[in-house]
């Protein structure tokens, strides 16, 4: 229990600091909403009350981390979609992202795993060297290369699947059937990564004498190897996780944009490019809670495979 | 005869010549002289480097990148700047190869008019190759028909574009390499400022331990908690975009891991002998980190840094496509991939050539960093 609320600790501790950065990015840019000559005196008068311009800095920002807490109020949008509220922007824009960010992670933890094992049981056969090179093009190659060559390939050459998200799309059917090549081209990556970090750790770990103390006990092969040998691998994996998840969910800011996917990654670039702090900012504070939050899990789920992190919190 | 006192020797014992001694042993020493010089540490690893053709194929693959980067803007016959807005999105076309029909300068145009093909002013003298398909459209004769784009849109005839043109009529091989050149430089620097921080960092922390390593170790990981994208972004935006603040903003969170890496090996000297002796004999803390201490770390951080490189080089190419790149006129890897993802189904080569370095120079320098791991630290081999 202590463990837990040490991780949620840290991660609020984490999301305070990245709110204060974002404090900082809003109020130290120029911002042509508060100084544009054509907006009417007192509308601007209005929208300096609103976001509380004429109180010193410390209050202002006091203001801004309690609108935050309180009201999930993140300010308005600017440009994009002026006046809108920022918040319910990004609540209509999450679905997809949410969809294709999961859907890449449950796609690539599988067969990740599947992989990495073939390839440490099969060591040193073609079938292994044939899984390495692979490995080591897919963690080279970035997921946005990949994205505009399935792009290519599937849109174009043979056109099997929409170039862009299909705006009709209502069903999930639909909507999976456009979102297909940016989740395969945010998966290739991770799929490498699991790959090749299980395979080191069972290989160390079917070579390792426990092992051979388990065979020599009666176990199978089998047993001894799915018992052990892969369990004991699963507590590495579990670190490399963490940083699945944030590559994916950084992929996907770009693979997002690129297949004009409606949801917040092709939001972000377009209000960076415009200039949308707001907007920019809340989506970032949303991505680091939902990447923390997930961190988080994963840190639980240690401790669930690993007793000894469980009951050995402290020294 | 070791107990003798060889500067007491009464002088004429001194220079003894070869032939008044004998040797006690009567058959012929079956043992060799060593050959060879003592091998230190790195050379070793170099050995076991140049060994492993995978490295050797992918360092010189990086040499060639690197060299070619610094040579090709400067020979081309084109600035990375210069536009030519009659000459825009060209495809490429490339000496001697364009006999071949690859890379000819052609291009295929859909649907156009088929009485507009005689007309001199759109398409001039010897640009149409060949009518590919000839269907009727509501009453009127249209054509696909292949052109010599060159030509088409009345490019001399001594230019050449090997990689073509992009929208602004600025020749791609140029703008490649003179990107490769930045998004290597920034690359490089982020490494190096990341590795100067991060030794730093970490020296003084594994270096003193107790309390200040627990404040500096906690401040780091509260930084390191931050999701790195996020970091980044908000940074850029603060920054601004250029070289500069790229560099500053992959630096941001990027030296925790070394320094991490540099606390973990400090932890590990420290306690030596050879350091108590040196503390015994004096030796002021500087010293100690920096002469006795830091050289074992070497190894495992050259790897860091060969690790990072290709890293930092995808960073920048993801920030590019956020628009949050190198200024405008300059090129970068990531600029010309993010460009080029705007017309990539109309001018594929667009694309193509920034993906096919950005690819090649990743695997090489993932390659590269796999085999330098292997030779600086043998027991790990194969363990990937």
């Amino acid at each position: 229990m202590k463990y837990v609320l040490q991780r949620i600790g840290a991660m609020l501790l984490t999301l305070f600091l990245v709110m204060t950065l974002s404090f900082m990015v809003i109020r130290l840019m120029p911002m042509s909403l508060f100084e544009n000559p054509e907006v009417p005196k007192e509308i601007q008068e209005k929208l300096e009350d609103k976001f509380h311009l004429n109180d010193p800095l410390p209050l202002q920002y006091y203001y801004f981390m309690e609108g935050i807490v309180t009201d999930l109020d993140f300010g308005i949008s600017v440009k994009l979609r002026p006046g809108l509220e920022v918040f319910d922007i990004i609540v209509t824009r999450l679905p997809p992202t949410m969809l294709i960010n999961f859907l890449s992670l449950f796609i690539s933890i599988p067969l990740g795993l599947i992989f990495g094992t073939i390839a440490a049981l099969k060591r040193n056969t073609v079938v292994d060297h044939v899984i390495s090179v692979f490995v080591i093009l897919f963690i080279s190659i970035p997921s946005f290369v990949f994205a505009s060559l399935l792009q290519y390939l599937f849109t174009f050459v043979w056109p099997l699947f929409p170039t862009l998200y299909e705006s009709t799309a209502v069903t999930v059917g639909q909507m999976m059937h456009s979102l297909v090549l940016p989740i395969v081209a945010l998966s290739l990556g991770p799929i490498a990564t699991l790959t090749r970090y299980l395979r080191g750790e069972l290989i160390e770990n079917i070579s390792s004498e426990y092992l051979l103390l388990a065979r020599t006990k009666g176990l199978t092969k089998t047993q001894s190897i799915v018992r052990h040998a892969f369990r004991n691998s699963m507590m590495p994996i579990t670190n490399t996780l963490v940083s699945l998840i944030t590559g994916i969910m950084g992929g996907s800011l770009v693979v997002e944009n690129m297949f004009a996917v409606p949801g917040t990654g092709g939001l972000l670039t377009k209000s960076i490019f415009a200039g949308d702090h707001f907007l920019t900012v809340a989506i970032l504070i949303f991505y680091s809670a939902i990447s923390l939050v997930t961190i988080l899990v994963v840190d639980l789920c240690y401790g669930l495979i690993d007793p000894r992190v469980r009951v050995g919190g402290g020294k | 005869m070791k107990w003798i006192d060889r500067n007491n020797l009464p002088e004429e014992l001194k220079n003894l010549p070869d032939s008044s001694f004998e040797s006690l042993h009567q058959e012929d020493i079956k043992d060799e002289k060593f050959q060879t010089k003592p091998v230190g540490f790195f050379r070793d690893a170099m050995i076991r480097l140049s060994k492993s053709k995978v490295s050797m194929i992918s360092v010189s693959c990086i040499v060639l990148i690197i060299i070619l980067a610094l040579l090709v803007p400067n020979i081309t016959g084109y600035s990375f700047t210069e536009q030519n807005l009659g000459n825009k999105n060209l495809p490429p076309k490339i000496q001697g190869l364009e006999k071949l029909g690859i890379a000819d300068g052609t291009r295929v145009l859909e649907n156009r008019k088929k009485d507009a093909l005689s007309d001199p002013d759109r398409y001039p003298e010897g640009s149409v190759l060949e009518i590919l398909r000839e269907f009727d459209s509501k009453g009127v004769a249209m054509v696909d028909v292949k052109v010599d784009y060159y030509k088409y849109v009345g490019a001399e005839d001594n230019r050449y574009h090997w990689f073509g043109t992009d929208y602004l009529g600025r020749d791609l091989l140029t703008r490649l390499f003179q990107g490769t050149r930045i998004s290597l430089m920034i690359a490089f620097f982020s490494v190096l400022t990341n590795c100067f921080i991060g030794v730093i960092y970490g020296a003084i922390s594994g270096y003193y331990g107790g309390k200040v390593d627990m404040i500096l170790t906690h401040v780091a990981e509260v930084l390191d908690g931050m999701p790195y994208i996020v970091v980044t972004i908000l940074f850029m935006i603060l920054f601004g975009s250029g070289m500069v603040s790229i560099v500053l903003a992959l630096t941001i969170t990027g030296w925790i891991g070394t320094s991490r890496l540099i606390r973990s090996q400090f932890y590990r000297f420290k306690g030596r002998e050879y350091v108590l002796a040196a503390r015994t004999l004096g030796v002021p803390d500087l010293t100690l980190i920096f002469r006795h201490i830091l050289p074992n770390c070497v190894g495992p951080l050259i790897t860091r840094v060969m690790i990072a490189i290709p890293g930092a080089i995808f960073s920048e190419s993801f920030l590019a496509y956020l628009g949050l790149g190198i200024k405008a006129p300059n090129p970068s890897i990531g600029v010309l991939l993010a460009d080029g993802q705007k017309v990539l189904l109309q001018y594929p080569y667009q694309t193509l050539f920034p993906a096919v370095l950005i690819s090649l120079l990743m695997i090489a320098f993932n390659l590269f960093s796999n085999g330098l791991r292997d030779a600086l630290d043998p027991t790990k081999r194969g363990e990937e």
